[in-house]
């Protein structure tokens, strides 16, 4: 953990670390487009940021140079970053662009099977979080959390990820269980970026918004059964919104790819 | 809450029952137990009330940050070792005060053993609220009961149990003292202590009594339990004999009830 480091940016030494970590094996350069996106999502990685070089790149990430290039290919694809030539060249996060490229270019690293299954783990440890708060809250802090609610805004994208967020961890802080409260700091830290993509659509935020609302006074209700079901539909729709933006993508490439049927051999 | 720390006792009679003889000795050993944590407490605060005037006579009612975190962390530091009662200690000074800035932490960690999150530290570690970017929501701690209670009542507090996903990501109280000159808050100094040790502290006072006893807080919230069917962070809200810690929002209950007749 760093000293006297200024609160200036959003996300500490810690994150970027953890951002640069060595890469297990399979699909590396996948990998390497996976981890920048999340980033940049989460925008520990700024717009206008220039990237470590592609050399400095593949020694943190512990992959070869070549799988590094096929990575920022991607994200340049995706229009994530560009890349400028020349003295002052480098990669560098694009400045101005909104989460939809990144939402298309991390729907495409990642399988159905794999986005279903997140959502519901997600769901297994906020359901029980939101359960223990249904038995475990005083009347104060249920009240508490319901005008925390009320005052938080779920109108843009960026407020209503970081809301929705805010939420999920004050309801896992209710259950009264660190471990609890320590799971799902990971797995927001892990899937919450993708998972909650789904709230660029301004539907799911009215919804979310709604169904976080009824979360909460079925906690104030000390109705845990309520409050768990309201949690695994609100993952569940988050994951259907994901799955149909990904098979409009895959529908997409498609019809615009060549057809194969069978893999070349 | 009303000091009650001297339950005054009938004098002993030669013709009374075992029954009422065995309650008496519960009754006291409630009220030694509730003595005996009221000390502890209260040397912490002691500690905070120390901390609290070398800021005002060293710092004055202006500082900048270094100079503060050079003050706080050489008192803080060396409480802050492996095992001990304090997990985390320091002060958190208000914008106006560490000028140019938002809400200062000068707050420093002990030795944290389980870290899946932020890892496990031999050494005390600074706190670096940077590293929480989970808590982006959070805008402004000064909501939060341990900052916001001892501002409104210009008092000691102590808040919890609770999970604090802040700093330790343990189960926690927290005991906060204001600091204030010329009727401005400058911060508030404080102290966690982690309820899983404070455990070790309290249990062996609380097994001396036959009757099963628990620590709560003002809610009824269970912080320290002798009584199996009665989990830490539930709640107990028809204890019928109760002795409140002096000086904090605690109380010992008896769980003799709950133990006779289980829900």
């Amino acid at each position: 953990m760093g000293k006297d480091q200024p609160s200036a940016t959003r996300v500490g030494p810690a994150a970027r670390e953890a951002i640069f970590a060595q890469l297990a094996d399979a699909g590396r350069a996948e990998q390497v487009a996976r981890r920048l996106t999340d980033a940049i999502i989460l925008g520990v990685l700024e717009d206008g940021e220039r990237l470590p070089s592609e050399t400095e790149l593949a020694r943190r990430f512990g992959v070869a140079v070549i799988t590094v290039r096929e990575g920022l290919g991607m994200l340049r694809e995706s229009r994530l970053v560009e890349t400028r030539r020349g003295r002052d060249g480098g990669s560098f996060v694009t400045s101005g662009t909104g989460h939809e490229g990144a939402l298309e270019a991390r729907l495409s690293t990642v399988s159905r099977v794999e986005l279903a299954d997140m959502a519901v783990y997600f769901a297994t440890i906020l359901g029980g979080c939101a359960e223990r708060a249904a038995a475990r809250s005083t009347d104060d802090e249920g009240d508490r959390l319901a005008t925390w609610l009320s005052g938080a805004s779920f109108d843009s994208p960026a407020a209503a990820r970081a809301n929705t967020g805010g939420f999920y961890l004050e309801v896992a802080v209710l259950s009264q269980s660190p471990r609890l409260v320590r799971e799902q700091i990971r797995v927001q830290a892990e899937y919450g970026p993708l998972l909650l993509l789904a709230l660029d659509d301004s539907t799911e935020r009215e919804s979310t918004a709604r169904v976080n609302a009824s979360i909460a006074d079925a906690i104030r209700a000390h109705d845990g059964e309520r409050a768990r079901e309201l949690v695994l539909g609100q993952l569940d729709a988050h994951s259907r919104g994901l799955l149909r933006a990904k098979d409009a993508l895959d529908r997409e490439a498609v019809t615009s790819g060549p057809t194969r049927l069978h893999p070349a051999p | 809450m009303v000091p009650r720390d001297s339950i005054q006792l009938p004098e002993r009679r030669a013709t009374e029952s075992p029954q009422v003889s065995e309650r008496r000795a519960a009754e006291s050993k409630g009220a030694s137990a509730a003595h005996e944590i009221s000390a502890l407490i209260a040397a912490v605060f002691d500690s905070l009330e120390s901390w609290r005037t070398e800021i005002l006579s060293t710092l004055g009612t202006s500082t900048t940050p270094a100079a503060l975190d050079d003050v706080v962390s050489r008192r803080v530091l060396p409480l802050l070792t492996d095992d001990a009662l304090l997990i985390g200690a320091g002060f958190i000074a208000s914008p106006d005060y560490v000028h140019g800035r938002d809400v200062h932490f000068a707050w420093w960690l002990g030795p944290l053993e389980s870290g899946p999150i932020f890892g496990s530290t031999q050494e005390p570690t600074r706190l670096d609220l940077s590293t929480r970017g989970y808590a982006d929501y959070l805008r402004d701690v000064r909501g939060l009961e341990w900052y916001a209670t001892p501002a409104a009542t210009m008092l000691g507090h102590v808040t919890g149990p609770y999970v604090d996903h802040l700093c330790t990501c343990d189960y926690i109280l927290t005991l906060t003292l204001p600091v204030l000159a010329e009727d401005r808050m400058l911060g508030v100094i404080g102290a966690d202590i982690a309820v899983r040790r404070l455990e070790r502290e309290v249990i062996p006072v609380f097994l001396t009594s036959h009757e099963p006893l628990a620590l709560v807080n003002a809610d009824g919230r269970v912080v320290v339990s002798g009584e199996a069917s009665v989990a830490p962070g539930s709640l107990v809200r028809d204890a019928t004999s109760w002795w409140d810690c002096a000086g904090t929002p605690l109380r010992v209950v008896s769980l003799g009830a709950i133990r006779d007749n289980p829900s």
